[in-house]
């Protein structure tokens, strides 16, 4: 694995230690500029960008699937699952391993992003409400507007943005060939 | 739950399928004393254990079956067809039972309570009213022989009385005949015991003491303080146990370690402790011989029992040769539990994920040491390979279970439908041997079902029918299994009436499912009854046809990346084909690239491989030594970017019966790898049957050629097809 | 009381007669007699048709003598019984263990 691993997790156990009271801690990415987090809670462990295989027949946000030690991941693109472009793979782009829960069931989703920044602590009383507009993405994929250093960070509800059953269904649609509208409808 | 109770449950229900195979076999004319005695035996075992662990409504439920088992064992009553259905039912009731324990609950439900005393109350009139003249019958016919001396009745309905008179009860004048004597006006002695073991060496012995104790059962209708009345007198210089009727195991093991007779071996205090004689002492006799040889064998490692050497022979040679039985059983049963270790399923799922990574990493091992040019070291990792591989062949059949289990289960349903609907049907079961992976075994139980009940309800026409047809009167049920092209298939058969495909078509357009007008072909007409609400007879019986038919079939074997199709002729019968894929089975794969990504083919759907001649195509499709040969691309299928090399090739696979070329780049070799399954995001997909993880770390995508080659079709149809024609494509394909 | 009488027969087991109760009153006095009946022959005959009373004491007197013939390797047959002493063997269920052939009168 690769040196960035290490020191990402390095940094997640030393914020992780410090945390505590309303504070939550999060951890933010960039993606197409922009500035995301997500809970540290649900963060497994963040891996280099490769070794991807792709999955025919799959709707673009889904870039395929990955070997973790042995256990097969899928991985999504992020930006597309918002409804943007395919994420180009750049130097930094790598790949977090988020643990979501459906239906008492674990699984593990690799999200695909830009480069992954720091872990913050964000105090409860400096999140916002997510607005009914204007955040470009879906206002259900958002817990919060996280206020760090007098920016905006959009905190992600990432069980909504990686709901395994949403995913599945789209992707359903997507074999039914996408050029049948017919196949759409139902 | 705790897991004893689970544990008890699952071994229940093993005793239950074994007692219901008994009792079909029984039916179907097969009534010799082994079959009988594994019935009973399942009873017995099933009783003990609910008592053990004191569930005892199941306990006291088993016990009136075993009561009748006992009868028809003793030969005091002649087995009916009556009486098997009414122990099929109390089987049934048992389970319904032990369903209620799996759910953690340890009281009865109150509505099942309800319909197992209607059960009940069946079994008991079996047996009723009989029961006591026939027993003191019995009793009075033997004295003095085996069934006096052994205690060969059913004692479990009786009290149990053990007491050990003080040594000087009769210095005080009294006298134990008088106190046993008045217990016959309580009830019935069934069987009494004299036991002696007290009594010290003749020249120490005090003819004034006394030095008796006795087993008695007693069957009586008195309360336990009338039969302590009895023994009033002497009740401070004796040592009194009573059990009630029906007392559970636990109790008569407490009484074994109560009684003084320490030196006893166990099988002798049970059997006259009355708790589990009957069978023993059964299995005594009859293996008489054998019995006596390993009875000889077992009393001689015993020296230290000093005066008992004069006391064993006292034991009633009965008694001697049911205690052998029992323990020639009590270790056959060890050996046999030694053979069967219960694991918990994701033990081994996770054995098996580890196997499997160890595959992966002995692979790359060896593959580096080939790059490293190092004979020795290639020589290792090979040896290391093959042992892995061992391993993971070992690892993997652990999952593997037999569907005869599954299927076996049928016998029972296929007798009571075809009771409750009247038709005589035979239910054919071949290869039963057929492996497939447990999980897929569970989920496959309630499909099958369906497809057994319906084709029993709908498919087989009643005799009268068939008899004006010209057809064996006798209705043909068969439940086929075998594997094909990495899949296992399931067949359900039968020689009815087939499917009506204008009767189907009616109904579709009544049903609103097709439009008037469609042009259908007769197949994909037949393939209508797998849509949602749809069914074909008029009449709702409470078997099927309640309009949640075959959809639910096809879901069902959906879910489980099957697929279900039906061969159908007017009059001649239907064949249901399930065909399943054996989730994480060893899959034997043929590993092929296209561009950087590589696909494994199941090596069993392989016919063979060529190159790809341009010249030899056309659309796609290519002649094959003059056979055409539709194929599929899969750079153009799966999107996978980048041009095709000069030179392409084709693997020739067969799937359902059907020939197809997949066209790839590189043909790689043979490849033996463990299934991963591409878990739930990917449940839609189809086309690919799951994934598999390379020596170099890459996964790769095992191809469904079957679903590949379906899909295929459907596209081509979809861009061929006038318009209206493809709304039945969507409608058959829609989950 | 009960009155002892002892013959050897031609195959040389020794044949004893017990006339009288076998009871707890005079127990004392039959193991006597059935341990030197033991001890004088390594067959014992004992003919009990004149048995006319049997309690526990008496019975167990006949368990005591029977286990303590066996434990020599001797041999103890009980020849004759009288119906007092057939019920209670029949009772205690012992018939067995004595071996002995009983004659079962019409009425049983």
């Amino acid at each position: 694995m690769s040196n960035l691993v290490k020191a990402q997790n390095g940094a997640v156990t030393a914020a992780k230690s410090t945390g505590g009271g309303d504070t939550h801690q999060y951890l933010t990415f960039t993606l197409g500029g922009e500035m995301f987090a997500v809970g540290i809670l649900n963060v497994k462990e963040i891996i280099e960008y490769g070794n991807l295989t792709e999955i025919p027949m799959m709707p673009a946000f889904i870039r395929g699937v990955i070997n973790l030690r042995g256990a097969v991941v899928p991985v999504v693109d992020l930006a597309a699952r918002f409804g943007g472009k395919i994420s180009a793979v750049q130097r930094r782009t790598c790949i977090v391993i988020v643990e979501v829960t459906q239906e008492d069931a674990r699984h593990d989703i690799g999200i695909m992003v830009d480069a992954v920044s720091e872990v913050l602590e964000i105090p409860a009383r400096d999140i916002e409400p997510p607005p009914a507009f204007g955040a470009k993405i879906r206002a259900d994929f958002i817990a919060g507007m996280g206020k760090v250093d007098g920016k905006f960070v959009i905190i992600l509800e990432i069980q909504r943005v990686l709901s395994v059953d949403e995913m599945a269904l789209l992707a359903n649609v997507n074999q039914a060939s996408p050029s049948d509208p017919e196949a759409i409808a139902a | 739950m705790e897991e004893i109770y689970s544990v008890f449950a699952q071994e229940a229900r093993e005793q239950l399928t074994a007692m219901e195979d008994g009792l079909l076999r029984m039916e179907q004319g097969d009534q010799d004393a082994e079959t009988l005695n594994a019935i009973f035996r399942a009873a017995h075992t099933i009783k003990g254990a609910s008592g053990v662990v004191e569930i005892h409504h199941v306990e006291k439920f088993t016990h009136i079956l075993e009561n009748l088992l006992d009868k028809l064992r003793n030969g005091e009553m002649q087995v009916s067809s009556d009486m098997i259905t009414a122990l099929l039912q109390g089987c049934d009731h048992i389970g319904a039972l032990l369903d209620r324990v799996d759910q953690g609950y340890m009281d009865e439900d109150p509505a099942v309570a309800a319909a197992g005393e209607a059960t009940a109350a069946t079994l008991r009139a079996f047996t009723g009213g009989a029961a006591t003249a026939e027993q003191a019958g019995m009793v009075e016919a033997s004295v003095g022989t085996v069934e006096r001396a052994g205690g060969d009745t059913a004692i479990s309905d009786c009290w149990h009385i053990s007491i050990r008179f003080g040594r000087d009860v009769l210095r005080m004048g009294m006298e134990p005949l008088a106190f046993l004597r008045y217990l016959l006006n309580l009830g019935e002695i069934v069987h009494l015991t004299t036991l002696s073991d007290a009594m010290p060496l003749a020249e120490d012995m005090d003819p004034e003491a006394c030095y008796l104790g006795f087993e008695i059962t007693l069957r009586s209708h008195a309360t336990k303080e009338q039969i302590e009345n009895v023994f009033a007198f002497c009740r401070d210089e004796c040592d009194l146990y009573i059990l009630p009727p029906n007392s559970k195991v636990g109790d008569y093991l407490n009484l074994i370690e109560h009684l003084p007779e320490e030196n006893m071996r166990l099988g002798e205090i049970l059997v006259k402790s009355g708790a589990i004689t009957q069978e023993e002492l059964d299995q005594g006799l009859r293996r008489q011989k054998a019995a006596a040889k390993i009875a000889e064998a077992t009393e001689q490692p015993t020296p230290q029992l000093g005066d008992i050497l004069v006391d064993k022979k006292m034991v009633q040679p009965e008694i001697v040769e049911a205690a052998a039985a029992r323990q020639k059983q009590v270790q056959e049963k060890k050996t046999a539990e030694a053979r069967l270790i219960r694991v918990q399923a994701d033990k081994l799922d996770q054995l098996i994920d580890l196997v499997g990574e160890l595959v992966i990493a002995g692979a790359s091992a060896n593959l580096l040491a080939q790059k490293s040019g190092q004979g020795s070291l290639v020589e290792a990792t090979s040896v290391l390979s093959r042992l892995v591989e061992n391993i993971r062949d070992s690892a993997l059949q652990l999952r593997m279970v037999q569907i005869g289990e599954t299927f076996n289960r049928f016998n029972r349903v296929v007798r009571d439908t075809s009771r409750e609907l009247g038709k005589d049907i035979d239910l054919v079961i071949s290869g039963a041997e057929t492996e497939l992976d447990k999980s897929v075994v569970e989920k496959i139980g309630d499909p099958l079902m369906h497809l057994v009940r319906n084709a029993m309800d709908h498919g087989i026409e009643p005799a009268e029918v068939r008899e004006a047809k010209g057809k064996p009167v006798k209705g043909r049920l068969e439940l086929n299994a075998y594997h094909d092209s990495g899949s296992i298939v399931i067949e359900v058969v039968d020689d009815g009436g087939g499917l009506k495909a204008d009767k189907i078509q009616a109904k579709a357009i009544e049903k609103g499912i097709i439009q008037p007008g469609q042009t259908l072909s007769e197949q994909e007409i037949v393939n209508l009854i797998f849509e949602a609400g749809f069914s074909t007879m008029e009449k709702v019986s409470n078997l099927s046809g309640r309009g949640v038919g075959m959809d639910v079939v096809k879901r069902n074997i959906q879910a489980l990346r099957g697929t279900v199709d039906v061969k159908t002729e007017v009059d001649v019968g239907s064949r249901f084909i399930i065909r399943l894929p054996l989730t994480l089975a060893i899959i034997d794969g043929f590993l092929t690239s296209v561009g950087d990504a590589s696909y494994v083919i199941p090596l069993d759907s392989v016919v063979e491989c060529l190159a790809l001649q341009d010249d030899a195509t056309r659309g796609h499709m290519l002649n094959l030594r003059g056979e055409v040969l539709p194929f599929i691309r899969l750079r153009e299928f799966f999107d996978v970017e980048g041009a095709p090399p000069q030179r392409e090739n084709v693997v020739v696979i067969s799937a359902g019966g059907q020939k197809a070329g997949i066209v790839v780049d590189q043909l790689l070799g043979e490849f033996q790898t463990v299934i991963k399954p591409l878990g739930n995001l990917f449940k839609h997909l189809r086309g690919i049957g799951g994934s598999t993880i390379l020596g170099s770390g890459e996964v790769a995508l095992i191809l469904d050629v079957q679903a590949l080659t379906q899909l295929a079709g459907q596209a081509e149809e979809r861009r061929a097809s006038p318009p209206q024609r493809i709304g039945a494509a969507m409608l058959s394909e829609r989950e | 009381m009960t009155e002892f009488a002892t013959q050897t027969t031609t195959d040389g087991a020794l044949h004893l007669i017990l006339d009288g109760p076998m009871t707890i009153y005079n127990a004392g006095e039959i193991k006597e007699q059935l341990m030197s009946g033991l001890q004088t022959s390594s067959i014992l005959e004992i003919d009990l048709s004149h048995v006319g009373e049997m309690d526990t004491a008496g019975f167990q007197l006949l368990v005591m003598a029977k286990r303590e013939s066996m434990r020599r390797g001797h041999t103890l047959r009980i020849v004759a019984h009288s119906p007092a002493v057939r019920e209670v063997i029949d009772f205690y269920n012992m018939d067995a263990f004595f071996g002995d052939p009983m004659v079962i009168p019409a009425e049983h």
